[in-house]
């Protein structure tokens, strides 16, 4: 009887311990769905990418708060977007997305590529597009993190002085430009790893020498070393490739869908910035007729006003051209459009006004020609980026003098005061950047109080929500947005809730 | 459990019987058991006092001599004795109720192995079928709840084929699962599969609430476990079952809306009327005539009288559900063989327009002894449903709370030849006609389980048997859903601006596999090591293996309207795939000792390898010891005790490690960080790759669940009383969580090891039979009530808390020093005394810029009621149950305040009104308040009701107690009489039922919306404690059954 039982156990721990040991068995946690690793030349030029579509969420931030966008009829239930009652929950994409999106990717190129010759060029250009991203970040909310940021290793980082970012944004754009000068010899990035200038380095420093040019402008900063180097020639454009199925971002948010339904039917254009166009303020049939759709009888509103506010033209994007020989122009040129990270008209408006200040020599009333001209130039262009057949800029440029002769806004010689040349510098540049970059409309009418608004005013003039709760500031918009409310919940140590009607970005004397 | 009972009995049945000596009359009769109405073959008629008499035969009859005068006894095992005065009777029937002393019972427990009741030292519960069929729940789970101690049955969804959430002794597990492991004739199953089980193939589920009972079964049951046996072949003459139940359902608790307000929007000042308004923020209802909509291309305009339709329309949209049932089942059998077949059919209509829902099953269970030594078994079920419902169920819902109350929507179901029904001429502007938003978007879905198992049991001596067992489950699912393409007349469009946005269409296909192939193989030698000491040695190893894939293409913009193909598009063709592979192998060991039958000691250990985790932390090995002590055995002045029938008491530890690394793929490929393509990519022939979001902390651990248990269970003789209770407590320590983290980072988490939960309470049951008459009236009661609190120790450090969700203005979260989930919302600025401040100048109230604590969303009081009574055929059954101490919030405040539908938004009248329990600053001295009772609200229409800084944003205005009282079962059913049925011959039982089930709820009146066992984030989510608007209105089920045996 015990025998038995003893060869029975013995068969049956023998057994246990076969499969036990069947090691192959559990070696199969190798992913078959997803990389876990990829090369840097894939990363970088996605991380290009996601800062167009950044670009294109800050768009729309600038757009509502710049005063360029307004609600539309049909549609009630906007909130804070009309009464300005900020959340921190609000604005949270825009923090969120470009933390994890397209700085974490940079992060990583940089990481990966530090010190590596090969990669010298991916180095310089991540950092270039790094700081682009950060940028954006400090001029809607002023402190962030920065220095103990994008580690993981540090859960709750701390925020950063945002004058101190600038500074060091600064440094990083010299870093990147020494790189790609000490290396001519460095392999090149090509089309499908740079989807914003195709490998032209050239372009990178002076894409680079721009974004200098912006933050100093804009931090009252020592412009010197700027002195003799070169700026944008052209749109900074990202376009990787953008098809029907594939849509350029803001296509995508405010043109149609893939499908071939509407995307927005709820916003319209402001009366303000209409006033721009309409003659109300300034005549621009030019540049209207390319932009809006119906133009000159787009339907517009000001922002806040819910009783008989016009419902958007049926079937129509608002802001594309369907007018004869202009369709595909314009601000919503077609889903493969590029998207714009730095106009040229805007680096020639920030040009013109360091000019203007004395800290670049050169003569700021042909620059500031220079910028309407390439603003046109933009706006003529069609969806494949080549200049409209058969459009004449000086032709068109003449036309928009002429329609507002002796306008200081238009003619800059008429102004007489150098706040007038100001004024109509970031006027100027406030209609250049309409529907493009409508943030950087925004942040400059906070940094210089142009283009003017007449709070009460008839709503061509306001530009403010008329359902604005703001009362202790004049022109009643908000200083800032709210820090986020992942923030808010994940990083208590540093978060603080800030008064967003009395606060002010750093470069905000106003 | 019964049929093992009726095996003892039939071997005892051979033992001889004392000789008979001569008597003066001839009783006859038949036993039968008081559950079932079966016969119970082997009972003992004793005449009293004289020990003599006969046992009943295998159909329960008996013949006795007895004098005159005599007593009959009637014992038998597992049965209460019964004594009754012959008189003059000649015919005596008699019902055997089940000795409610059941520590003899046999229990099934880790492994497939069966112990009696006595040697457990942890709690377990079994439920009978008779108790989980009494209402004719179509899913098993609706059948449970209760009905158990600890056990925490949550129906989270409505429609058809509600989900369930199944949850023993809280929840321990931040974010990994939480729910009971499902084991089925012996095989580790997905838990899906509950909901697709018959409810009528089973014999009876054990619950064993604890870890320690069920750590056998490796990793997975540190939730406890649900083993589900089911129904074998019945020895004896072949056996037909046929039944059919026809169900109605009809929605019951439906949110409270206004009928006092038309359409009209904001600004409010003065309201006014707009025919083709969502918005219900118009003036009072008049009784006026006025034209609803826009009017149609012809001219021709609908007019309505200004006043609520009689009957509710958003009530009567809602449909009558019908529900259809029929089962049918044999069993057979023969000396070597036993055989059980079954099918069932059923099909739903919904209360929601057009959905429906079929499922057919069939199952055959064969047993077979090969030789005396040698038993096969095999079982297979397969299951296929099929789901035809919209897609778009919580818009359709929305859309319906988008009308006004004077609107009869009910009109517009045939939207295809009603002009006003269709999008072109629906009245509403803004919000579709929900009928065309239902039918027009539409996911049909097929599903087929199967799962099969072959055992083999080796006797080669007698104490040792050797079991190898393969289970295999898979699930094959396609799901095709459409949306059709709609292109507005160029009439429509001219009149309605930017609204009426054309549909392109689409469709999307998916399908995928999911298997999983188990293998146990394990040995049991029992033996009496002395004539005092019992020993049960285990030893086993387990092996499982899980793959699936999944596939899925879709389309938007269809080119020619309804020809639904991926083909037939302008687009692209987007999709995607996925494959996981996991495997596991656990060794067990598992060694009872017991001395003199009444105390019993055991211990278990378990070593896993899992294919998941890090070779270096992919084995780990939990142990687990408990006691059982039969005091009333051990302690002779118990065991004389004329009041106690038993006594036991028990107590048990364990630990169980569980790994928590997401329930896709069971957690494999979750070590490292990902990359993906991102913004677009692939653009023209270019790769573009993303790093992910989630970081991964290297060393990724499984958390251990560390419980241990104590309880008594106390038999009365008097009333068949039983009471029993069961204290525990479990803390599971390095929780695998994916903290979020602040997005600066870089990620939005971090998966790592952290926190720790503790989960204690008290579970108890008392079980009577209090009235039981010689003359067939019987009554019992069975109260359950459980208690669970539980708390989050510790968090990954810097981190208070972790977010598990958010909705609206609140948030779940697992929150340091606090129950889990926890639920936390927005609220007003208040002063420390929490009054409301209000604006001095308008009187409005704003939003605090913290959110507020309000409590656990899991109920820590659980009550359970459930009782029958029965008088001759008939048999009156109920379940009831009571939950509270939890919360929960509504994110409905689109469709409720937003469109004006609710309730809330009429409480003073859309007049201005003076905030409730409000303050004011006082602008003399800044810093203290007025108390106010005279400053009214700037407004008090629609621009404070749908602003969400004065109200929809405020979350603590949508929460509220998420207590209930519940009548889930009543049932009433009527069984033939044998003597019916006999003449026919051919029939040998019938019955007939009645049975409602969720019949009435009764929530505080804070709740004004919906059923809060609902939870938006589906079954497998522990962030408990949202609803949205896609959990359309519970239902009230009425139901009739009639069941024949052949």
């Amino acid at each position: 009887m015990k025998k038995v039982n003893l060869k029975i156990w013995a068969g049956v721990f023998l057994l246990l311990f076969t499969v036990a040991s069947c090691s192959d068995f559990l070696d199969i946690n190798e992913n078959p769905n997803q990389a876990t690793t990829a090369d840097l030349s894939l990363v970088l030029p996605q991380a290009i990418v996601a800062t167009a579509s950044r670009a294109s969420a800050y768009n729309n931030y600038g757009a509502h708060f710049g005063g360029y966008m307004a609600n539309a009829g049909g549609f009630s239930g906007f909130g804070t977007l009309l009464t300005y009652n900020l959340q921190p929950a609000d604005y949270d994409g825009l923090w969120s997305t470009s933390f994890s999106g397209p700085l974490a990717d940079l992060n990583y190129v940089i990481g990966k590529s530090e010190g590596i010759e090969e990669y010298v060029l991916y180095n310089a250009a991540a950092k270039i597009m790094m700081v682009v991203n950060y940028q954006m970040l400090v001029d809607a909310f002023g402190d962030i993190p920065y220095s103990e940021a994008l580690n993981p290793g540090n859960t709750t980082p701390k925020y950063d002085d945002a004058a101190t970012i600038y500074t060091s944004l600064v440094a990083t754009l010299n870093a990147a430009i020494a790189q790609i000068d000490a290396n001519p010899f460095a392999p090149a990035l090509t089309a499908a790893s740079d989807p914003l200038f195709g490998g032209n380095m050239a372009n990178w420093k002076k894409y680079a020498n721009t974004l200098k040019l912006r933050m100093l402008i804009r931090s009252n900063g020592n412009l010197s070393s700027l002195a003799g180097v070169e700026f944008l020639t052209d749109d900074a454009i990202v376009n990787p490739g953008y098809e029907l199925n594939r849509p350029n971002p803001d296509w995508a948010s405010w043109g149609r869908t893939v499908a071939g339904a509407l995307s927005n039917s709820s916003r319209i254009p402001t009366t303000y910035a209409f006033a721009f166009y309409n003659g109300a303020k300034l005549l621009d049939a030019g540049r209207g007729e390319t932009i809006f759709v119906n133009y000159p009888s787009t339907p517009t509103n000001q922002l806040g006003n819910e009783v008989g506010n016009p419902p958007i033209v049926s079937g129509q994007v608002t802001w594309a051209s369907n007018q004869a020989g202009l369709t595909g122009t314009g601000v919503l040129k077609g889903p493969a459009m590029g998207r714009p990270l730095m106009l040229l008209a805007e680096a020639k408006f920030l040009l013109a006004e360091a000019q203007l200040k004395g800290g670049i020599a050169g003569d700021y009333t042909a620059t500031f020609y220079e910028g309407i001209t390439a603003s046109f130039r933009y706006l003529y262009k069609t969806e494949s980026g080549s200049l409209l057949a058969g459009a004449n800029l000086t032709n068109l440029v003449d036309a928009y003098k002429t329609a507002n002769d002796d306008k200081y806004l238009v003619e800059i010689e008429a102004a007489t005061t150098d706040a007038q040349r100001l004024e109509a510098i970031i006027t100027q540049k406030y209609i250049a950047v309409n529907m493009i970059n409508s943030d950087e409309g925004w942040n400059e009418y906070r940094r210089t109080g142009y283009p003017v608004t007449v709070t009460g005013g008839a709503p061509s003039f306001d530009i403010a929500s008329n359902k604005s709760i703001i009362s202790a500031r004049p022109d009643k918009l908000p200083t800032r947005v709210m820090y986020p409310s992942s923030e808010q919940q994940l990083n208590k140590p540093n978060y603080r809730n800030v008064d967003y009607t009395s606060e002010r970005i750093f470069w905000d004397p106003n | 459990m019964k049929k093992i009972l009726q095996l003892g009995m039939l071997l005892m049945l051979m033992a001889p019987i004392e000789g008979l000596f001569a008597q003066e009359r001839t009783i006859s009769g038949k036993v039968v058991a008081q559950e079932d109405n079966s016969p119970v073959p082997g009972v003992n008629i004793v005449i009293k006092g004289t020990g003599s008499g006969t046992a009943t035969d295998l159909d329960g009859k008996y013949t006795i001599q007895v004098p005159a005068g005599a007593t009959l006894v009637f014992t038998s095992i597992g049965f209460k004795s019964q004594e009754i005065v012959v008189g003059s009777r000649t015919t005596i029937d008699v019902q055997m109720t089940l000795e409610v002393s059941q520590l003899n019972e046999v229990v099934v427990t880790a492994g497939g192995l069966v112990v009696q009741r006595r040697e457990l030292g942890n709690q377990a519960t079994t439920i009978k079928a008779t108790d989980l069929t009494q209402g004719k729940a179509s899913n098993v789970a609706a059948g449970l709840a209760g009905k158990v101690p600890g056990l925490l049955v949550s129906a989270v969804s409505s429609g058809v084929n509600p989900n369930y959430r199944i949850v023993l002794r809280g929840n321990r597990s931040l974010l990994g699962n939480n729910q009971a492991l499902l084991i089925l004739d012996g095989v580790i199953t997905p838990s899906a599969m509950l909901g697709n089980l018959n409810p009528e193939d089973i014999e009876d589920i054990q619950v064993l609430n604890g870890s320690g009972a069920a750590a056998l079964y490796g990793s997975d049951a540190s939730n406890g476990a649900l083993i589900v046996t089911t129904k074998r072949g019945k020895s004896g003459a072949p056996e037909i079952k046929v039944s059919h139940t026809t169900t109605l359902e009809q929605v019951s608790y439906l949110p409270q809306l206004q009928r006092e307000f038309g359409s009209g929007t904001t600004p409010d000042t003065p309201p006014s009327y707009t025919a083709y308004e969502n918005q219900q923020y118009g003036p009072r209802f008049d009784g006026s005539i006025v034209v609803i909509g826009k009017p149609l291309a012809d001219g021709s305009i609908q007019q309505v009288p200004y006043s609520a339709t009689k009957k509710d329309a958003r009530t009567a949209f809602w449909e009558t559900g019908i529900q259809q049932q029929t089962d049918f089942s044999i069993s057979a059998s023969d000396d070597k063989s036993k055989l059980f077949l079954a099918g069932q059919r059923y099909t739903q209509e919904s209360t929601v327009p057009f959905d429906k829902f079929s499922r057919y099953s069939v199952r055959a269970n064969i047993d077979r002894k090969i030789s005396n030594r040698l038993n096969a078994a095999i079982q297979t079920y397969y299951i296929a449903n099929v789901y035809d419902i919209s897609s778009a169920v919580g818009s359709a819902y929305n859309d319906v709370l988008m009308s006004p109350a004077h609107v009869d929507i009910t009109k517009y179901k045939d939207w295809r030849n009603n002009p006003y029904a269709n999008p072109n001429g629906y009245y509403n502007e803004y919000y579709d006609n929900p009928y065309f938003t239902l039918s027009n978007n539409r996911t049909d879905t097929k599903n087929n389980y199967l799962q099969t198992s072959m055992e083999l049991k080796w006797n080669p001596i007698d104490p040792l048997t050797i079991t190898g067992r393969l289970g295999y489950n898979s699930r094959n699912v396609f799901s095709k859903s459409t949306t059709g393409k709609f292109t507005f007349s160029p009439y429509t469009k001219s009149i309605s601006g930017g609204s009426k946005t054309d549909i392109p269409g689409g469709v999307s296909e998916s399908g995928a596999y999911e298997t999983q192939l188990l293998f146990d193989f394990f040995g049991e030698y029992k033996t009496k090591i002395t004539e005092d000491f019992s020993l049960n040695v285990v030893g086993g190893v387990q092996t499982r293996d899980n793959t699936s894939k999944s596939l899925n293409v879709s389309v938007s913009g269809l080119v020619i309207s309804d020809l639904y193909n991926v083909s037939n598009s302008t687009t692209n063709l987007g999709g995607g795939a996925g494959f996981g592979h996991a495997s596991q192998v656990g060794v067990y060991g598992d060694i009872r000792l017991g001395f003199r039958d009444f105390i019993y000691l055991h211990a278990t250990g378990r070593n896993d390898w899992r294919s998941v985790l890090a070779k270096e932390n992919r084995s780990f090995f939990y142990p687990a010891v408990d006691v059982s002590l039969i005091l009333s055995d051990a302690i002779p002045s118990l065991k004389d005790a004329s009041w106690l029938d038993a006594l036991k008491i028990r107590g048990g530890y364990s630990q169980v490690g569980q790994v928590n690394l997401g329930q896709q793929y069971w957690g494999a490929y979750q070590l490292s960080a990902t990359f993906g393509q991102g913004s677009g990519y692939p653009y023209s022939g270019n790769g573009g790759f993303t790093l992910g979001d989630v970081v991964v902390s290297p060393n990724l651990k499984p958390e251990i669940t560390t419980s241990v248990e104590g309880g008594f269970d106390l038999d009365l003789n008097e009333y068949g009383a039983s009471i029993g209770a069961t204290f525990y407590k479990s803390n599971t320590v390095d929780q695998t969580v994916n903290v979020q983290v602040s997005r600066a980072t870089g990620y939005t988490s971090m998966r790592m090891n952290v926190g720790e939960v503790e989960n204690k309470g008290i579970e108890t049951y008392l079980r009577a039979t209090p009235i039981q008459t010689s003359y067939g009236l019987s009554a019992s009661v069975q109260v359950t009530y459980t208690l669970n609190r539980n708390e989050v120790i510790a968090l990954a450090d810097g981190n208070a808390d972790l977010t598990l969700s958010t909705f609206g203005g609140s948030r779940i979260v697992a929150k340091k020093g606090y129950p889990f989930p926890y639920l936390e919302v927005s609220d007003y600025k208040r002063t420390a005394e929490g009054k409301v401040i209000v604006d001095a100048a308008t009187g409005m109230p704003s939003i605090a810029a913290d959110y507020i604590q309000v409590g656990t969303t899991s109920p820590p009081h659980i009550l359970g009621l459930s009782g029958s009574v029965k008088y001759r055929g008939f048999t009156l059954g109920g379940t009831a149950e009571y939950r509270n101490g939890h919360y929960i919030y509504n994110g409905v405040t689109t469709s409720f305040d937003f469109s004006g539908a609710g309730i809330r938004n009429t409480w003073f009248d859309r007049a201005r009104f003076v905030f409730p329990n409000s303050v004011y600053e006082d602008p003399e001295s800044p810093g203290t308040y007025i108390e106010n009772t005279n400053l009214t609200t700037y407004t008090g229409g629609a621009d404070f009701w749908t602003s969400g800084s004065y109200n929809t944003g405020i979350g603590a205005n949508y929460t509220h107690s998420a207590g209930f009282w519940k009548i889930r079962e009543i049932s009433l059913r009527y069984d033939f009489p044998a003597s019916w049925l006999a003449p026919a011959k051919v029939i040998k039982a019938a019955n007939v039922s009645l049975q409602g089930r969720n019949l009435f709820i009764w929530t505080p009146k804070t709740n004004i919306y919906t059923d809060p066992e609902y939870s938006a984030n589906g079954a497998d989510s522990n962030a408990i404690g949202y609803i949205s608007i896609s959990q359309t209105p519970p239902g009230r089920y009425f139901g009739a059954t009639i069941s024949l045996t052949f």
